[in-house]
């Protein structure tokens, strides 16, 4: 199928996401978010889809590639930022569909979109730091590949991919920011499909934790800073006894 | 060209665990509580245990390290440890320069990718710019043979073409060190010594050699030192002193052995003179004086001598005397026989062992073997291979 790898898992994520909504709209819950243009969510599905490549492929890099790492010197993070690195050439691929495609899915095309850069940027960098970690992990212990299948099987209903936070309750809402990923997630949606300055906060009309909070998004930078060094470090640490264990 | 130091290995000890150990996150929790209790890295715990101990050694420009042992001694670690695959528990080490490697006979490939492919990722490996490797590529797979696979995947090749090309790459990424394990035992015999012909060349240019093998012959060929390992160095020195040491250790347990039906018991190898033969000048004589003792009435039996080079197993010599020639046409039990045996070592350099076999012709069976009978080394500086001394003489005039 060659590139067309690169846009079947969004176009997967966009549907399932376009018939949950639809649901939801039929159900009348939710009417704040079933007129919104489509650009928002088919860039968190794309967003998701990077993340989930990452991880998987990632965390399997070390012991798939044991040949290399017994037998030859060389930094062991080239192989999980390999992986990472091979994930975003696929999502460059699936990034410019999504940019030819742009005029229908109704992006907002304004200079709140320069906001994409540092959105993208932060993505790379929560997914790297987890990606070194638990490619290091791995080896040791080797049930963490199980663990991250679980976990973003289940981590898509724990971030805002299929649905928007102003369709959620107080409560939920609250819940998602604690999600590092909800900033990057929910700053795609606002900035493409509603053209909004993301360094402005946005209030929810009936009260409880916010639509929006550039200060989440800083957080979440902070929080991505420190998983990548935390996790360079752990790499750094246990990288001698990769070639013995593998 | 000055003789520094390229590889250094200072009182190196490395710890393996025994056993499957944890390896997954089910098991971490109950060895949480256990590693609060975890020895320190200069102690072994309950699973643990030395892979090497205290191994220290030097090896100079231009000149090459031959390491033996039994299997499982330790070489293929020490070598994972010069090229930084693993790290030592304890103690130093360092190499100077570009290391070429070839480790555990498959070199470090990737499977999936060609054998073209694997060769550009080596070298970026090895830090090599790829213009330079482009310009020794076909050196590289004319050296391998391997032209005709050059754009399948690694995975398909036979274990002796893996081994091909990855020497091949080893040796032409210009190595300072260049570290081999093995290469020989998958390689057939015109690739074998290509490499050792390669590697003397390089020996010549400058290049610190490490060589790990089984094949003694080769290890005395190209090695100017050798260091027996079995855990800790068991022996270092000049090669053709080390091998021969390693062998009579290796061979040691068979020196008692015997059949039911007879015993058979030499003394010391010696010289004309008495004094011990150990070390030997070709044409030497040397004497050796058997007993044996047989458990029943035999007729027909005779005495054998085979003379093995030791390095590679080669018989050079292997001829029966029949005991009727000393008038005893049967050997007859209670009575100690001895017998004095008396042969010019016409040899040229190498280690090597005397097997005796007492044989019952009739049946054509052994009644006992002894072996090794005596070990010894020939030594002398005329030649460059070869086994038997023909007394070789040159007479000329100019005219």
């Amino acid at each position: 199928m060659g590139f067309l790898w690169a846009l079947l898992m969004p176009c997967l994520v966009l549907g399932a996401s376009l018939l949950v909504r639809a649901l939801i709209s039929r159900g009348g819950v939710d009417p704040a978010s079933s007129g919104e243009a489509l650009a928002g969510p088919a860039l968190k599905a794309w967003a998701w889809a990077f993340v989930v490549g990452s991880l998987n492929f990632s965390t399997t890099s070390l012991l798939n590639n044991i040949n290399l790492v017994s037998k030859i010197y060389f930094p062991r993070e080239v192989l999980p930022l390999a992986a990472v690195g091979a994930q975003i050439v696929d999502s460059l691929v699936g990034l410019a569909f999504i940019i030819c495609l742009a005029p229908l899915l109704g992006m907002h095309w304004t200079l709140n979109l320069l906001w994409l850069f540092p959105l993208i940027g932060l993505l790379v960098l929560l997914t790297s730091g987890l990606s070194l970690f638990l490619s290091a992990a791995n080896v040791f212990y080797r049930d963490v590949k199980y663990l991250v299948q679980v976990a973003v099987t289940f981590g898509i209903f724990a971030t805002p991919v299929l649905f928007g936070l102003d369709s959620l309750g107080p409560t939920a809402r609250r819940l998602m920011w604690l999600n590092p990923l909800t900033p990057v997630l929910e700053g795609l949606r606002l900035v493409t499909s509603h053209g909004s300055n993301l360094a402005y906060t946005v209030a929810a009309p009936a009260g409880g934790a916010p639509y929006w909070t550039p200060w989440a998004l800083l957080g979440s930078a902070v929080f991505g800073v420190i998983v990548l060094a935390g996790s360079e470090r752990y790499f750094r640490a246990h990288s001698d006894r990769f070639a013995e264990l593998a | 060209m000055t003789d520094e130091c390229r590889v250094r290995f200072d009182g190196v000890w490395k710890k393996f665990r025994k056993g499957s150990g944890y390896d997954s996150l089910r098991d971490l929790i109950p060895s949480l509580v256990k590693s609060t209790i975890r020895p320190k890295p200069s102690e072994l715990g309950v699973n643990d245990f030395w892979a090497l101990r205290d191994v220290s050694f030097e090896v100079g420009t231009g000149h090459a390290l031959g390491i033996i042992g039994r299997n499982g001694a330790g070489k293929s670690t020490t070598l994972k440890i010069l090229t930084k695959v693993l790290a030592p528990t304890l103690g130093h080490y360092s190499t100077k320069g570009r290391v070429g490697s070839l480790i555990e006979v498959a070199a470090g490939f990737h499977p999936d990718l060609t054998g073209r492919e694997n060769v550009f990722l080596q070298a970026a490996i090895l830090g090599l710019p790829k213009s330079k490797v482009e310009s020794a590529f076909d050196a590289i797979v004319d050296f391998a043979g391997v032209e005709a696979f050059i754009d399948t995947p690694v995975k398909r090749y036979s274990s002796g073409m893996n081994a091909r090309l990855g020497f091949s790459i080893a040796a032409h990424m210009d190595p300072d060190v260049l570290i081999i394990d093995e290469v020989l035992s998958v390689g057939d015999g015109a690739f074998q010594a290509k490499c050792i012909e390669r590697m003397r060349a390089f020996k010549a240019a400058g290049v610190a050699i490490v060589f790990v093998s089984h094949n003694m012959q080769a290890i005395s060929d190209l090695c100017d030192t050798a260091i027996h390992l079995d855990g800790e160095v068991i022996c270092e020195g000049p090669a053709g002193e080390v091998i021969g040491a390693f062998l009579t250790s290796m061979e040691g347990s068979a020196q008692t052995a015997t059949g039911n039906l007879a015993s058979l018991s030499v003394e010391a190898l010696a010289l004309e003179d008495g004094s011990p033969a150990r070390v030997v000048t070709p044409g030497q004589v040397l004497t050796q004086r058997l007993s044996f003792t047989t458990a029943e009435a035999l007729a027909d039996c005779s005495l054998s001598l085979v003379v093995i080079r030791s390095t590679d197993g080669l018989a050079v010599h292997d001829s029966s005397f029949q005991m009727n020639e000393l008038g005893w046409d049967s050997l007859r039990p209670g009575i100690t026989y001895h017998v004095t045996a008396k042969l010019a070592a016409h040899l040229l350099r190498g280690q090597y062992h005397f097997q005796w076999h007492l044989i019952h012709s009739p049946t054509n069976r052994w009644l006992a073997v002894l072996n090794p009978a005596a070990m010894f080394r020939v030594d002398e500086y005329r030649s460059y291979g070869g086994v038997v001394d023909l007394e070789l003489a040159i007479t000329g005039q100019a005219e």
